[in-house]
């Protein structure tokens, strides 16, 4: 009986999505931020989520974290509901200044993540040399996050997050702040890292080039209260390329499309 | 160091000087009795004495000894009692006031308290230092602990880390430029309150051998005592600053 369940739920789990929003709705403060919002993300997927500012972009990727449970229906994870965050789960905040300990250096943060999983003391130091370089940050171990700019931030964070071993990843903004050199080069980094780990991640952005850039599939918000707007999928060929992707006729065609969404719903 | 910096050091030496200079001046014109003012050469001479013939060490000791449990006690309860204070809340709307009240309250007021309770004795040195030397640990404490940045609990929360771990890698570290202020500052207080505890109970320290000096007559052992009393004061302050120094060294690079 038990290993009849056991089969069933790993023949199940090549169906399932990863990550499943069913009907969720959320309210903050009586205010309803998110509604019925039905939404699956599949394993390996990068899904990338755009959307005005404010429409609640941002509050449905810290459901998917687990950081807020819906007022009204579910998040599966794997095919179980999601009662708090887990380390699986990993999430790149938009805000990377705050997001990192000042008082621990490039290593130190690093570290954070691999003592709360469990690694031995001895293991460690040869993971983070990894994972720093794994980022384009070597022979940054001993700077203190105060002593690296935006962008080395930002992949510290990453960093971080690679270190949980996340099967999912989520990621809010996590270029907004960076000048368009080091975005392009972060963009790249983060597609070959993805396709390495072959994790699925959520990616949230208010760049439309960025998302079609990046992404399997776009979803587009509307506002208040936030719900799925426009539905793509962007069928352009892997890896892509920062020149010959953004000029493919696909990209342009998704771009207009996007555009003339989010044009319509700042009227 | 800087140029500028050391000039202020340099002017900073001069008026020392100067002042030990007029000191020297005042006693040696008799313009106050020497029974009541020794001259820097008397009150040196009586340190050496002091020194030398061992009494004073053993009353520096003892008013250590003092300050340093008193002192270690109240960062280990104001750091405990703050941290749970300040982690909650809750905690903070319905205890602040209380802290409000009681934080005025001159520490003098409860040692008749103290004296009635535990008698003369090391117990309530013990305690009421502890207890006036509690209040800047704590309230800083309280205020570390409140203002951490809210993301990195979102970071422990989604890396699950049990709370014990929160509390020694987030919240403690993120407090520590707050707590190592109010240690600081409670420091003075300790020494304050070791020589009035000493003063009142006849406790063996430095206190007590103002104390006696005085009432003898003394005036250049009086002398002795006190300036040694104020190099205590300076010597732990600096200590404690270079420690803080040494703690915070992640905070240079954003000053
Ligand atoms: N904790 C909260 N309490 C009340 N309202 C909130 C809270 N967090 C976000 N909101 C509101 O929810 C809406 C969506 O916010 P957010 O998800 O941050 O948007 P986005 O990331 O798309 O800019 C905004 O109108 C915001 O004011
Ligand atoms: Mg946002």
């Amino acid at each position: 009986m038990a290993s009849a369940a056991k089969r069933l739920e790993a023949v199940s789990d090549t169906a399932t999505p990863q990550i499943a929003f069913d009907g969720v709705t959320l309210a903050l403060g009586g205010k309803t931020i998110i509604e019925n919002l039905s939404l699956g993300v599949r394993p390996g997927e990068f899904l990338c989520i755009v959307g005005a500012s404010g429409c609640g972009k941002t509050t449905a990727l810290r459901l998917a974290a687990g950081l807020y449970q819906p007022t009204g229906g579910r998040v599966n994870f794997d095919g179980q509901p999601m009662r708090e965050p887990r380390r699986e789960i990993a999430i790149v905040f938009q805000d990377y200044g705050k997001a990192l300990l000042p008082w621990r250096t490039a290593a130190g943060n690093v570290s954070l993540a691999l003592e709360a999983g469990g690694m031995p003391t001895a293991e460690r130091p040869a993971r983070i040399e990894e994972l720093l370089r794994t980022v384009g940050l070597p022979g940054h171990a001993g700077k203190y996050p105060s002593e690296m700019s935006g962008g080395m931030q930002q992949r510290l964070q990453i960093a971080r997050c690679l270190a949980q071993e996340p099967k999912t990843l989520l990621m809010d903004e996590p270029f907004g702040a960076l000048d368009a050199m080091t975005r392009q080069g972060l963009q790249d980094e983060v597609l070959s890292l993805v396709a390495a780990s072959g994790a699925t991640v959520i990616f949230v952005t208010h760049d439309l080039d960025e998302a079609i850039y990046l992404g399997d599939r776009v979803i587009g918000l509307l506002p208040h209260p936030g719900r799925i707007g426009i539905e793509l999928s962007v069928n352009l060929p892997r890896p892509r390329d920062q020149l010959s992707t953004r000029e493919h006729p696909e990209f342009l065609r998704l771009r207009r499309q996007l555009f003339d969404f989010i044009k319509a719903t700042e009227q | 160091m800087n140029r500028t910096a050391l000039i202020w050091r340099v002017a900073s030496f001069a008026v020392a000087a100067g002042f030990i200079a007029l000191w020297q001046l005042i006693a040696n014109l008799k313009l106050v009795s020497p029974v009541f003012l020794p001259g820097p050469d008397r009150a040196w001479a009586a340190l050496m004495r002091g020194f030398s013939s061992g009494d004073l060490w053993s009353k520096l000791a003892g008013t250590l000894e003092h300050m340093a449990y008193g002192w270690l006690a109240a960062s280990i309860a104001g750091i405990a009692i703050g941290a749970i204070i300040g982690s909650s809340r809750t905690m903070r709307t319905y205890v602040a006031p209380s802290l409000e009240f009681l934080r005025p309250l001159p520490v003098s007021a409860i040692i008749p308290v103290a004296i009635a309770m535990l008698g003369l004795t090391q117990a309530m040195a013990l305690f009421v230092i502890a207890f006036g030397a509690i209040w800047p640990i704590m309230l800083a404490t309280i205020h570390g602990f409140a203002a951490v940045e809210p993301r990195l609990y979102e970071v422990a929360r989604s890396l699950q880390m049990s709370r014990l771990a929160v509390i020694f890698k987030i919240a403690l570290p993120s407090a520590s430029p707050d707590i190592l202020a109010g240690m600081r500052l409670s420091l003075t207080v300790a020494l304050i309150l070791s020589v009035v505890c000493e003063i009142l109970a006849g406790l063996d320290g430095l206190g007590h051998w103002v104390l006696l000096s005085a009432r003898a007559f003394r005036s250049a052992d009086l002398f002795a005592g006190v300036i040694l009393l104020g190099v205590t004061g300076y010597v732990t302050s600096v200590a404690m600053s270079l420690a803080e120094h040494r703690l915070l060294a992640w905070q240079a690079s954003q000053r």
